[in-house]
């Protein structure tokens, strides 16, 4: 398992896999309050990832990854570049 | 080598910039036509189409070069007119506002770029606020916005392309891109597909956007194990690179290389390499004037080549039968013959290539409804504008001159003519002013005239004017009939209207309507009744390249006159010439006409023996007739007309010159404005 809960926390380590995802999605759903931490996650599977984007907990801690760091978080982080064009001004 | 293959790719990237100019245009106005028939009719669904598929095909030009941010807002306009072609809703003028808005700046980038080859400093920022303009009206229906997003779509590149804040991003401008499509299947994790694994091993990554192909359902309903993930990237890698990474799911991807922006880079080569002289080059041909024809017409000029070579080859023959000593009467019959058909050939020739010319007003008229459109908002006046005539063909020159002048009698009817709806409808008029643009076929002439049945011109009121402003003697100006007082509104520095708005304040009057006419062989005229509307009525050559002119003699000289302003030559004996006052008049089929001698025009002495009989040339000088005194008539001749150019350019009287057969040079008079 990449996935375990520390207290309220759900920290994601090392490679995740598809089968990560299904209690990813429980711990969100049993309480949406729960703090998603990247730090040591090597890599996100698409089904976990989506988890993410669809729930949108709060994220903690930057993904030393790269790939991770520099195209996914961001998109989490709710900050997908191309809503954020330079504003007038 | 380097350098002239850099010269090549500079150059094919000029004609390609040239060619996405010319059709830029057609676009740009072919969109404008639309909205405005849609705001007229709302429902109709074939402008709603093409203003569609001009704006689709024109942000996919945009992509050929490096103009990001055009892309950007024809993009976003894409988008808004795909969401409403979906709707089927009707669309009200508030949208057809935002979308002209950008087609208009569309516009006049284009404008820019036809003159630097880029598109201006500001052009990003611009873009985006054209972008956010047109897509707060989509978000709306954010449905209909996702809906309208399909994979051909590749604008979102643009946007992630310029707004790269990342050096890596800008980088990426340099060189062709691969953009990604990847809508992965609901159940591909059950084929062991991970999406994010695919994308992660995409080399040299230079922008990801992640979404959700449908939106998310609430957090209880949530699959976890059906993708709902679309994934848009960019890489700078080659195609073939990608396209392995995808090689399993080729149904589910789809790869388009952005052949990005290779124009910058190209033209910066050929400076670098101190090409001045070609970029120089290229900023010239741009500049250049482009004929769009009529391939039917092309093929006629080709058939008629053909011909040529049959009857060339006749002459051929004939030489050869010279050589075998064939009798002279054959020879000379076969000769006539010859020549015969070489002078058809000739005129058919030079008739086809006039043809070339030739171009329908629709090219200038389509832009009017627009701007009396954009006028009457400004002015807050309702206006019912139509036009007829717009397949009237003239020489491209005629036609495309004709643009500026009617765009300013057109705005004088907005703005002067058209009178406040209240006022209208208490003069028991509709409450629409309606002004027509009509253009049509008079002979030899093309006549254009703008009709408004607006408020008219008081002649009271121009009189006033044209004493206050000292446009003419006072007592000259009483002695005006009412017509002629309302012609004085052609007069340098007239203007009648005191309150300035910010269109009769640019200095351009009426005069340089009428001197921009005259330029091109033309004549203006105005008639008006006050509270019932004007009429300014234009009269041009169909050619200004072919003329007919009637040779007249002077002394030993000879000069031309156009044949389309004569009406007749007449012999007057001097005893009939009558003085009045410092001028002359004589009667002519029972009206007094102005007689003016030709040899005074041109502030030559006279002869010193008077004639007995004046030879006049009677002709039209704007709308009144005048007989012209010569010292004799030559013969009349069809000449191509050469416009004064460079420092002759400014001479008044002469309106061109023209190579007679024995090589001396006739001097074609512009009479009209010779009496000025």
């Amino acid at each position: 398992m990449s996935v375990r809960l520390d207290g309220n926390v759900i920290i994601l380590e090392g490679p995740c896999r598809v089968e990560d995802a299904e209690p990813l999605l429980g711990w969100l759903q049993a309480d949406r309050g729960r703090m998603v931490d990247l730090a040591g996650a090597e890599h996100l599977h698409a089904a976990v990832l989506q988890i993410l984007m669809a729930l949108r907990p709060a994220i903690r801690g930057a993904a030393e990854d790269a790939f991770l760091r520099y195209w996914i978080t961001p998109a989490l982080m709710g900050k997908n570049p191309p809503e954020s064009g330079p504003q007038r001004g | 080598m380097r350098l002239s293959i850099n010269g090549l790719a500079a150059t094919v990237m000029d004609d390609l910039l040239q060619h996405f100019i010319v059709e830029a245009h057609e676009l740009i106005q072919q969109a404008t036509d639309d909205l405005l028939a849609l705001e007229r009719n709302p429902q109709a669904t074939a402008p709603m189409d093409s203003a569609f598929r001009a704006v689709h095909t024109l942000k996919g030009s945009v992509g050929l070069f490096d103009f990001a941010p055009m892309g950007i807002a024809l993009h976003a306009a894409e988008d808004l007119l795909g969401a409403l072609k979906e709707k089927r809703a009707g669309i009200d003028s508030h949208v057809v506002d935002s979308l002209l808005a950008c087609i208009g700046q569309v516009e006049r980038w284009v404008a820019v770029i036809e003159q630097t080859g880029q598109l201006p400093l500001d052009a990003a920022e611009e873009g985006y606020r054209l972008a956010r303009a047109l897509r707060s009206q989509l978000d709306e229906d954010p449905a209909q916005a996702a809906d309208s997003i399909s994979q051909a779509d590749l604008g979102w590149i643009d946007e992630l392309m310029v707004q790269g804040r990342d050096p890596a991003v800008r980088r990426a401008q340099d060189r062709p891109l691969v953009a990604i499509w990847y809508t992965p299947r609901a159940d591909c994790f059950f084929a062991g597909d991970d999406p994010m694994a695919l994308l992660r091993s995409v080399p040299d990554l230079v922008a990801v956007r992640l979404s959700a192909r449908d939106p998310w359902p609430p957090a209880a309903e949530i699959d976890p194990f059906s993708c709902n993930l679309r994934i848009e990237a960019l890489s700078g890698a080659e195609l073939d690179r990608v396209k392995a990474i995808f090689r399993f799911v080729p149904d589910q991807v789809s790869l388009h290389e952005v052949v990005g922006t290779a124009q910058e880079h190209a033209s910066g080569m050929a400076l670098a390499n101190g090409g001045t002289g070609a970029a120089m080059g290229a900023a010239g041909a741009v500049g250049a004037r482009m004929l769009r024809v009529d391939a039917s017409r092309i093929d006629r000029l080709a058939d008629l080549v053909g011909e040529m070579v049959i009857a060339k080859n006749a002459l051929a023959h004939l030489a050869g039968q010279f050589e075998d000593g064939l009798d002279r009467k054959h020879l000379s019959q076969g000769l006539l013959a010859s020549q015969a058909a070489i002078e058809r050939l000739v005129a058919e020739l030079h008739g086809a290539v006039m043809n070339i010319r030739m171009m329908p007003m629709r090219d200038i008229f389509r832009r009017f409804p627009r701007a009396v459109r954009d006028l009457a908002g400004q002015l807050d006046k309702v206006i019912d504008f139509s036009m007829e005539g717009e397949e009237v063909e003239a020489d491209k020159a005629v036609v495309e001159g004709l643009f500026e002048p009617l765009l300013h009698i057109l705005r004088n009817a907005v703005g002067h003519g058209a009178e406040p709806e209240r006022l209208r409808l208490e003069a028991g008029k509709p409450a629409k002013t309606r002004i027509v643009l009509r253009a049509y076929r008079d002979g030899e002439r093309v006549r254009v005239e703008v009709v408004d049945d607006g408020r008219g011109i008081d002649p009271a009121a121009i009189r006033e004017a044209a004493r206050k402003r000292g446009i003419a003697p006072a007592d000259h100006v009483d002695r005006l009939s009412d017509a002629d007082a309302i012609d004085l509104i052609f007069a340098p520095g007239f203007s009648t209207v005191s309150e300035v708005t910010d269109l009769s304040g640019r200095g351009v009057g009426m005069d340089a309507v009428r001197s921009a006419v005259e330029r091109l062989g033309g004549q203006a005229s105005v008639r008006s009744l006050p509270g019932h509307g004007t009429t300014i009525r234009l009269s041009l050559p169909l050619t200004i390249v072919m003329t007919k002119v009637m040779a007249v003699q002077l002394g030993r000289e000879l000069y031309g006159i156009p044949l389309d302003g004569i009406l007749e030559t007449a012999f007057v004996p001097a005893s009939r010439v009558l003085p009045v006052r410092d001028a002359e008049a004589f009667v002519w089929r029972d009206r007094t006409l102005p007689l003016v001698r030709l040899a005074d025009l041109l502030g030559i002495p006279p002869p010193v023996e008077a004639p007995q009989r004046l030879k006049v040339v009677v002709m039209a000088a704007g709308d009144d007739l005048v007989g012209v005194a010569v010292d004799g008539f030559a013969e009349r001749i069809d000449v191509l007309m050469r416009p004064m150019t460079g420092i002759l350019a400014g001479m008044p009287g002469v309106m061109g010159t023209t190579l007679l057969g024995d090589g001396s040079v006739l001097m074609i008079l512009d009479i009209p404005e010779l009496i000025g």
